[in-house]
């Protein structure tokens, strides 16, 4: 069933890509035009993701409740990290995304608090200060960069 | 003698402290990676290229450093192998099957260094390879046109999954789901923008780094988390480290056919390493296999699948180098760097940068060595070093590829894009859709489009110009033929298991 769903989504998106893809046309220039390679590669995606609806193959085992859990909080840590990486600065950020997603793996909380806390300060030392990467050390909401 | 000459001027490039510096530490850094389990040749890369640029090395240390991470890798996902049973990476599937019970009986020192020694030949021979026929398909390849080289890419598509297991309409759909991806942003011929929606952002294209690193490091998170985290596992217990050199050479024949057969493995498209194992390990089972003892414990079988994979992994780099289609994941990754450091790999890239592919391969030879030496003696080191639980690795794996991924553009966007392509990766990995031809298409896919519009600008709009040549003509058979056999397997594999259920 995941399949077939899976083709479905797929085409889906091809079906949009094509119907965008065939309404670009330039008023000069080449012979091709830049819609010609989007119909190229739109409709075979529609054709074999249809096919894939009509006729599956394979098997999806999606995880139990607690592993969609576990992924979902993944998700949340990694894009809290992209929204507040600039904000909080690299060491405060990172020690959050580190110490959240090592609890998440299921690692001991206090083990993971010091892993985040010494990781985060080791990186920034390695990536701002030996190797020369500008990493923020403290973010916009405390006055840095 | 040229080739000689070429390579006198490759070590002249490898032998700056920069490049031995970045060489060493790409060996070091690639066994580890290779050797825990969970990071494999294509994640270990993809994560450090970022990190390359931010670093802005050229193009030729770049590379340099890769490739050693890349040969690491190789060479360290044997160790776990060996002493927990657990491929390191997806190629040393194989030497588990006699590497884990020569450590049971208490031989891991000898199963240590058999395919150690084993690595170093086949990476060797694969590399001598590399400097004699890497230049002869580069100067086949300069007559190719563009209607040539589009026929090319199509079969580049049609064979990157390989023959063997999935269907063959889940490799295309991921190709082209690659290719449709590729045409996001500004059109480089007409000028007009591409499934941007308005989104500035998006102008410049996906950023094909970017869509790597989410698509093997953050999926590779979400795998673990939907698994059950794994439960802790023992390494054998090791009393001595010297092995018996006696044994080592023993395996001697098997480590040259091992070699001979992956090397083959890894210059025929969508082979790559894995498939360059199996089929040593099984070809030196039938060859040598006469008392029964695969499986328990052989030496042989751990010498065949490790030679394999080395001269598989060095084998890839012909194409990927001499024609600008990578033949595995890894090289095609190590492709993506190169496109983006505004280097085209192809025949024109021996002509007009040689110090780049020599000094490659003159590193190549060097890393070989190192790795040896790296793999021998210091395998203890390793081996502590791989107890390393995945509650701790796996978010540190995560702030590295952040940090790669910030310092290209310094834009939080690329972060969340990032993480949507990692989304995107795992969902396509439960639907048993390989990632690979997706970033072949995502890579090849500008160029591909480029080369059948100026085909048709020379044509002047006469579709018959594709299939005038006879190179493209013979490209375009050997892909239907390719493809042809493919879905006659996955026919045949489908009709076996319904008459392996009806029997159950």
């Amino acid at each position: 069933m995941s399949i077939r769903l899976a083709g479905a989504a797929i085409f889906m998106v091809a079906a949009v890509y094509t119907w965008f893809g065939s309404g670009y046309s330039a008023p000069f220039g080449d012979v091709l035009g830049p819609s010609v390679f989007t119909l190229i590669v739109g409709i075979p995606t529609m054709l074999l993701s249809a096919s894939l609806v009509a006729f599956p193959s394979g098997q999806t085992d999606w995880p139990d409740k607690s592993g969609w859990l576990r992924q979902g909080a993944a998700l949340a840590i990694l894009f809290g990290y992209a929204a507040t990486l600039k904000g909080l600065g690299f060491p405060i950020a990172t020690f959050f995304l580190i110490a959240l997603l090592g609890i998440t793996l299921g690692g001991k909380p206090v083990k993971s608090l010091i892993l985040g806390a010494v990781m985060s300060l080791f990186l920034w030392a390695l990536f701002d200060q030996v190797l020369g990467l500008p990493l923020a050390f403290l973010g916009a909401y405390f006055g840095g960069r | 003698m040229e080739t000689l000459n070429l390579l006198a001027v490759g070590f002249s490039v490898a032998l700056t402290p920069l490049n031995i510096a970045l060489l060493l530490l790409g060996c070091f850094s690639g066994t580890l990676i290779g050797a825990l389990p969970g990071l494999g040749p294509v994640n270990g890369v993809a994560i450090l290229i970022p990190l390359t640029f931010a670093f802005g090395f050229d193009a030729t240390s770049s590379l340099i450093l890769l490739s050693a991470v890349y040969f690491g890798c190789m060479y360290g996902g044997r160790i776990s192998s060996i002493l927990l049973n657990i491929p390191g990476d997806e190629p040393a599937v194989m030497t588990t099957l006699d590497g884990f019970p020569m450590s049971q009986q208490g031989r891991a020192a000898d199963a240590l260094a058999i395919s150690g020694v084993a690595s170093f030949v086949g990476a060797t021979i694969a590399v001598i390879g590399l400097s004699m026929f890497a230049p002869l398909l580069a100067r086949a390849a300069i007559y190719f046109g563009p209607a040539d080289y589009f026929a090319l890419y199509i079969m580049a598509f049609a064979t990157i999954g390989g023959v063997a297991g999935v269907d063959p309409r889940k490799t295309l759909l991921s190709a082209l789901i690659g290719l449709m991806i590729a045409t996001v942003g500004i059109d480089p011929i007409s000028g007009i923008p591409r499934f941007t929606d308005g989104n500035y952002h998006l102008y410049d294209g996906i950023e094909p780094i970017v869509a790597l690193v989410g698509l093997f490091a953050i999926s590779e998170i979400l795998m673990m988390l939907g698994s059950r985290a794994g439960e802790a596992t023992r390494a054998v217990r090791i009393d001595s480290w010297l092995p018996d050199f006696r044994s080592i050479l023993a395996t001697r024949w098997a480590m040259l056919r091992g070699s001979l057969i992956g090397f083959v493995a890894g210059v025929l498209p969508g082979a790559g390493a894995s498939l360059g194992s199996v089929m040593s390990y099984s070809m030196e089972k039938q060859a040598s296999d006469k008392h029964g003892t695969f499986g328990k414990g052989d030496p042989r079988g751990v010498a065949a699948p490790e030679a394999g994979n080395n001269a598989a992994s060095g084998g890839a780099l012909i194409p990927m180098l001499s024609l600008g289609v990578p033949g595995s994941g890894t090289t095609a990754v190590m492709l993506a760097m190169l496109i983006s450091l505004n280097v085209q790999p192809g025949p024109l890239l021996f002509e007009r940068q040689p110090e780049l592919v020599w000094g490659l391969v003159a590193s190549l030879y060097m890393a070989n060595i190192a790795l040896l030496v790296l793999n021998l003696p210091m395998i203890g080191l390793f081996t502590r070093l791989m107890a390393v639980p995945t509650w701790a690795l796996m978010p540190i794996v995560a702030a590295v590829s952040f940090v790669g991924v910030f310092s290209i553009s310094n834009s939080t966007f690329d972060l969340q894009v990032m993480i949507a392509f990692g989304i995107l990766g795992y969902l396509l990995r439960k639907f048993d859709i390989s990632l690979v031809p997706l970033v072949l298409g995502l890579l090849l896919g500008g160029d591909m489009e480029r080369n059948l519009r100026r085909a048709m600008s020379i044509s002047d709009g006469d579709w018959s110009i594709l299939i005038a040549s006879p190179i493209s003509v013979t490209l375009y058979v050997l892909t239907a033929g390719f493809l042809a056999l493919s879905v006659w397997l996955a026919l045949r594999d489908h009709r076996r298991e319904k008459e392996r259920a009806l029997l159950d």
